[in-house]
């Protein structure tokens, strides 16, 4: 019986339909963890005030965010010296997130429940984020404008909304001016010092070009002048209000409304107003900046720097591989030395990617970045342009990373072109590269895309050789910018997946990162999903367009 | 199976030629093969052919599979060029000019030996595109011509009315036959003086393959056309001149109406009534 089960081959159906869900399951496991994990830290979670009896007796406050529950048996809890009553199973942990680091010296507690006496979810309980320190949780008490309370009691919460929205608009272009305006004329300047120390290394350095550059860096000065001075005065104003709060034990503390992002009373939030509060932080971790060693703010740069280096790799790996593709398919002739290459080609596609990143840094980086240095931009030394990592030698890494999938996809599309195809181009008096350019390269495009869909796939998620050619932790300017030539291939960059590892395993305060981690590591799945769903669109465009003969 | 007769063997093409139709006048040879060998590798493919083929006359080329009928239709247009590992030796005159001439411009020749292959092959472009495709190369992109020339072309390869409406649409919606005619309208579309026909209609059904013959009977008012068939009533149908060929070798060439009737070698006589092949 057994034995002719075996022999109808349904065990082998039942193995892979395992196989198959297995791998299915565990996808859809991951995917589903990360976006829980990660989607969940936008809610406003309602804030929680306890007050609990330490072991010694003394009973205190504590207010925060619930963030876990833990559940340790009595047993391993008292050998790792809690003291439990003999009638309790278990121990249960929570840990509060009770920001207020700059008073306490901790973001989170833990505490145990048997000890909880009263919990309770007060209306007016406050939470501040604030553009240091984390966190603040308490409950406000006055507005102050110069010192002086111009705010108290039922008001305070509009006063506080209207002085804050003020602050955040100063706030807006104190940054613009700091970034765009002043940006702009640093730029200017170092662009204006480069050009002299060329002019002098050329000798033409003169009289006349001396003139010429004082009156450039006099326009630059006056302009400097009038933004330091708009700018001393935004900050007067961003300084004169501030926020007056008391904390669990009671202190009271004084926020300058400068240092503050956004307030909030997440007790008396309805879901309507919890959700759009969702969208507008999930819309913030998106646009902006991060701040605080990337623990706090959004992840922007990450984004942009992970997408403008994918297209970077594509924009260099496309034209390689086809062209190495067709070379190997269409011209070569077939044979030992071309199987040799084929090989070769597959084994890179083998070769650890760290392995690239030493490569990259050592030829890319040191000797074709040292010598355009010496050749193009002497008048940098000793700081290099070129001759350090950055966008542009990560991209090209990356490029020869990917180059094997890009050349095996052509290659297979190209082979798939029908020769009858070629050979009706041919009658009709195409040469042969007049065939591959209007007929069978067309024809191969969806092939193509294929490969750079495997490409991009593999290029967004690296990280190993790109800490090496060109990402760094915090890039202060993005590689794209208002300032001539726009497109900055020697600035390094910021990527989603080194952002992963320098939240979460570099960063000062774990705890605190664990759900940027998980959101970022979200948002590097949707980029990469987003990147080849846009690829494999067009492939299907082409695919339809380009359909070849039946057989 | 008789054998053949002796490699060696040759004899004067154009001597049957004339005598064939010694009694309509003269004909003007378009196409002088000489002495044509052709060698895949080690392997002999074609063995010393001689033949003429008449100007804007319909010759046909018949054998059993693999006697070589295609392989020299392919090389009347230098297709072969394409085959790894081939030899040719010998001279194919079009006009007085050996085509195989080094000096000779292969696409350039190309243009004037148009070719139809057996089965229907257009481009995956729109339909306009595909009969354009051969004006383009030559750099010819001024819409007004572009659109007599589609015109005529489909026209003169009987689409036009079936496609007029549709010149946008992708070619490889057509159906067979319309595919097969569109080549043809692809081909005559740069003008050429020959068209070479490798077994056009083999692919497709009777009523197309119908029109097809219909269409070479227009065709051959222009063009010295060359057809490659394993259909021998299509050969007769067709053609004014039949070569039969086996193993290589061209066995017999002469008007249609005589080979048929009166054939002079055995082995055509064997062939043609079904005795092999």
């Amino acid at each position: 019986m057994i034995k002719l089960w075996f022999k109808s081959g349904s065990p082998w159906i039942w193995l892979n339909a395992a196989a198959v869900s297995t791998c299915l399951i565990m996808v859809v496991g991951v995917l589903g963890l990360v976006a829980a994990r990660g989607a969940g830290h936008f809610w406003a979670s309602p804030i929680v005030s306890m007050s609990y009896q330490e072991d010694d007796g003394q009973v205190k406050t504590i207010i925060g965010e619930h963030v876990d529950t833990t559940v340790t048996p009595a047993a391993m809890a008292k050998s790792t010296g809690y003291k439990l009553a003999d009638n309790e199973d278990v121990l249960i942990q929570y840990l509060i997130k009770t920001g207020n680091r700059d008073l306490t010296g901790a973001d989170f507690r833990w505490i145990q429940e048997r000890h909880v006496k009263t919990q309770t979810t007060p209306a007016d309980m406050i939470v501040v984020e604030r553009r240091e320190w984390g966190n603040f949780y308490g409950q406000l008490t006055a507005v102050k404008e110069d010192g002086k309370v111009i705010a108290s009691g039922e008001k305070v919460w509009n006063v506080l909304q209207e002085r804050l929205k003020s602050a955040l608009t100063l706030h807006e272009q104190i940054t613009h001016l700091e970034k765009k305006e002043i940006g702009a004329i640093n730029y200017g300047f170092e662009q204006l010092r480069l050009k002299q120390k060329s002019l002098e290394l050329k000798n033409a350095w003169n009289a006349e070009t001396v003139k010429e550059f004082a009156t450039k860096k006099a326009a630059y000065d006056v302009d400097y002048k009038r933004y330091q001075a708009q700018l001393a005065e935004l900050y007067q104003k961003i300084r004169r209000d501030s926020l007056v709060a008391t904390t669990e034990s009671g202190a009271e503390l004084v926020i300058p409304l400068s240092k503050v992002v956004e307030v909030t009373q997440p007790n008396k939030m309805g879901t309507f107003a919890k959700i759009g509060h969702y969208f507008k932080k999930l819309g913030d971790f998106l646009s902006e900046d991060p701040r605080e060693a990337n623990t706090e703010g959004g992840i922007f740069p990450a984004i942009f720097g992970t997408i403008m280096m994918v297209i970077m790799m594509s924009i260099i790996v496309t034209p390689f591989g086809v062209i190495a593709a067709v070379y190997l398919r269409e011209y070569a002739k077939q044979g030992f030395t071309t199987r040799l290459i084929r090989i070769a080609v597959n084994n890179l596609a083998g070769v650890p990617s760290i392995v690239y990143g030493v490569f990259g840094l050592g030829f890319f980086v040191y000797i074709l970045g040292g010598n355009i240095d010496s050749l193009f931009f002497p008048e940098s030394a000793p700081a290099p342009v070129f001759g350090t990592p950055g966008l542009l030698w990560a991209s090209i890494t990356l490029a020869l990373l990917t180059l094997p999938v890009v050349i095996v996809s052509t290659e297979e599309g190209l082979a798939r072109v029908p020769k009858a195809i070629r050979e009706g181009s041919l009658a009709l008096g195409a040469t042969k590269i007049e065939t591959l350019w209007r007929t069978v390269l067309p024809m191969a495009s969806p092939a193509m895309m294929t490969g750079l869909i495997l490409a991009v796939a593999r290029a967004a998620g690296e990280v190993a050789p790109l800490m090496l050619v060109g990402v760094v932790k915090l890039a202060p300017t993005l590689p794209l910018d208002g300032n001539y030539p726009f497109l900055h291939l020697d600035r390094k960059f910021m990527h989603l997946g080194f952002h992963i590892y320098d939240v979460g395993f570099q960063s000062p305060n774990v705890e605190a990162a664990r759900p940027l981690v998980y959101a970022t590591s979200l948002l590097l799945v949707l980029v990469i999903i987003g990147l080849n769903l846009a690829a494999i669109l067009i492939r299907n465009h082409l695919r339809e367009k380009y359909r070849a003969l039946e057989g | 199976m008789s054998t053949p007769e002796p490699r060696s063997h040759s004899f004067d093409a154009s001597s049957i030629l004339r005598s064939a139709h010694g009694n309509n006048g003269p004909v003007e040879p378009c196409i002088k093969v000489e002495n044509l060998n052709l060698f895949y590798g080690k392997k002999q493919a074609l063995h010393n052919v001689n033949m003429e083929m008449p100007k804007k006359k319909v010759t046909a080329y018949i054998g059993p599979s693999g006697c070589g009928k295609s392989t020299l239709l392919r090389c009347i247009n230098r297709m072969n060029d394409l085959v790894d590992n081939v030899t040719i030796e010998g001279k194919i005159l079009l006009h007085d000019d050996n085509i195989y001439d080094k000096s000779v411009n292969v696409a350039a020749l190309r243009r004037r030996i148009g070719m139809v292959f057996q089965k229907p092959n257009p481009f995956p472009k729109s339909i306009f595109e595909n009969v354009t495709y051969g004006l383009r190369i030559q750099g010819i992109n001024d819409k007004r011509i572009l659109e007599e020339t589609v015109e005529t072309s489909l026209r003169g390869a009987a689409l036009w009315d079936e496609v007029k409406d549709r010149l946008n649409d992708n070619a490889l919606g057509l159906s067979g036959g319309q595919q097969q005619r569109l080549v043809i309208a692809r081909a005559i579309a740069i003008a050429p003086e020959v068209l070479l026909l490798d077994e056009p209609a083999s692919a497709l059904d009777p009523i197309s393959t119908l029109k097809i013959e219909e269409l070479i009977n227009e065709l051959k008012e222009k063009y010295t056309i060359v057809i490659v068939t394993h259909n021998m009533q299509q050969a007769a149908r067709v053609s004014d001149y039949t070569a039969f060929m086996y193993m290589g070798e061209l066995i017999e060439i002469g008007a249609t109406s005589q080979l048929f009737t009166k054939p002079t070698k055995k082995q055509t006589e064997d062939y043609i009534t079904g005795r092999y092949g």
